[in-house]
């Protein structure tokens, strides 16, 4: 997912922030990933975007925003993308990856 | 009729002179990517005991890291501690895991990775302050209580691979 450190700005809207991100799947075995906002612990911070599962097919890419509250600016440290498998798709031990991008501080 | 047919000819002429300087622009940005080298499997050294040890027939899941920009990430690599998905079970489960760098793209920069490697619980954490390609090797062992049979059954787990901007 990049930017690694990507930059909150003023949407449209007063009092939301929206930043734009790009999701790149470079996995053969995953086919869906969801997107998250959390704080400095992990706790997830409400957002919304187009969608937060996002269905994509193997070296495919897709841009998308995210909006949060301007209330929640200080909070939310990191945005991150978490693969996700069907269960049908499992095997005896898969493997999840979560990567992380840094909101960027002023 | 010639007026017209130069006014024509004037803007082919401008339309081709516009299409050759047509500019190509990219970016490159960094990122870290993970993939999946190979997936794991438990191998049943006894009917207690599931363990992707390849002594005992289990295959060790292997997760790559590709990162482009050094001192920007760091990783995190957590073996199961519970079934994903399984037949119903009394028993308490005790689970144990292991990561380590199993390879790595630039043995200079990257040859510190296992020696300042991060361990809390069954997670391990690993500061990548180089550009390039890890590969990380996990274990993974689920014994059940009283050394009880496991039901029969499918079983899944999952080895969490984090990679978190700093």
């Amino acid at each position: 997912m990049v930017p690694t450190y990507p930059v909150l700005e003023q949407s449209y809207q007063d009092g939301l922030l929206v930043t734009t991100l790009e999701l790149f799947n470079k996995r053969k075995d995953v086919e869906y990933y969801e997107i998250a906002v959390f704080d400095n612990e992990f706790k997830p911070i409400p957002f919304v975007s187009s969608y937060s599962l996002f269905k994509l097919e193997y070296l495919g890419r897709v841009k998308f925003d995210v909006y949060i509250r301007a209330k929640d600016k200080d909070r939310a440290v990191y945005v991150c993308s978490r693969s996700k498998i069907r269960d049908q798709d499992k095997t005896l031990t898969s493997i999840t990856s979560m990567i992380c991008s840094k909101f960027k501080r002023e | 009729m010639l007026k017209y047919l130069l006014i024509t000819g004037m803007s082919l002429c401008a339309f081709s002179a516009y299409a050759e300087n047509v500019p190509i622009t990219g970016s490159v940005q960094s990122r870290c990517v993970i993939t999946t080298d190979t997936p794991g499997v438990y191998g049943n050294p006894n009917s207690y005991t599931l363990t992707t040890t390849a002594a005992d027939g289990g295959v060790q899941p292997i997760v790559r890291f590709d990162v482009t920009l050094a001192d920007a990430y760091y990783a995190q690599i957590t073996t199961p501690t519970s079934f994903d998905t399984s037949p119903s079970l009394s028993e308490t489960v005790t689970w144990s895991g292991s990561t380590s760098v199993s390879a790595v793209s630039d043995s200079t920069n990257m040859g510190s990775y296992e020696t300042n490697k991060i361990t809390f619980g069954q997670t391990t954490q690993y500061d990548l302050t180089a550009t390039g390609s890890t590969w990380f090797t996990s274990t993974s062992s689920a014994v059940n209580g009283g050394s009880k049979a496991f039901p029969g059954g499918t079983y899944t787990a999952s080895v969490t691979a984090l990679c978190v901007a700093q």
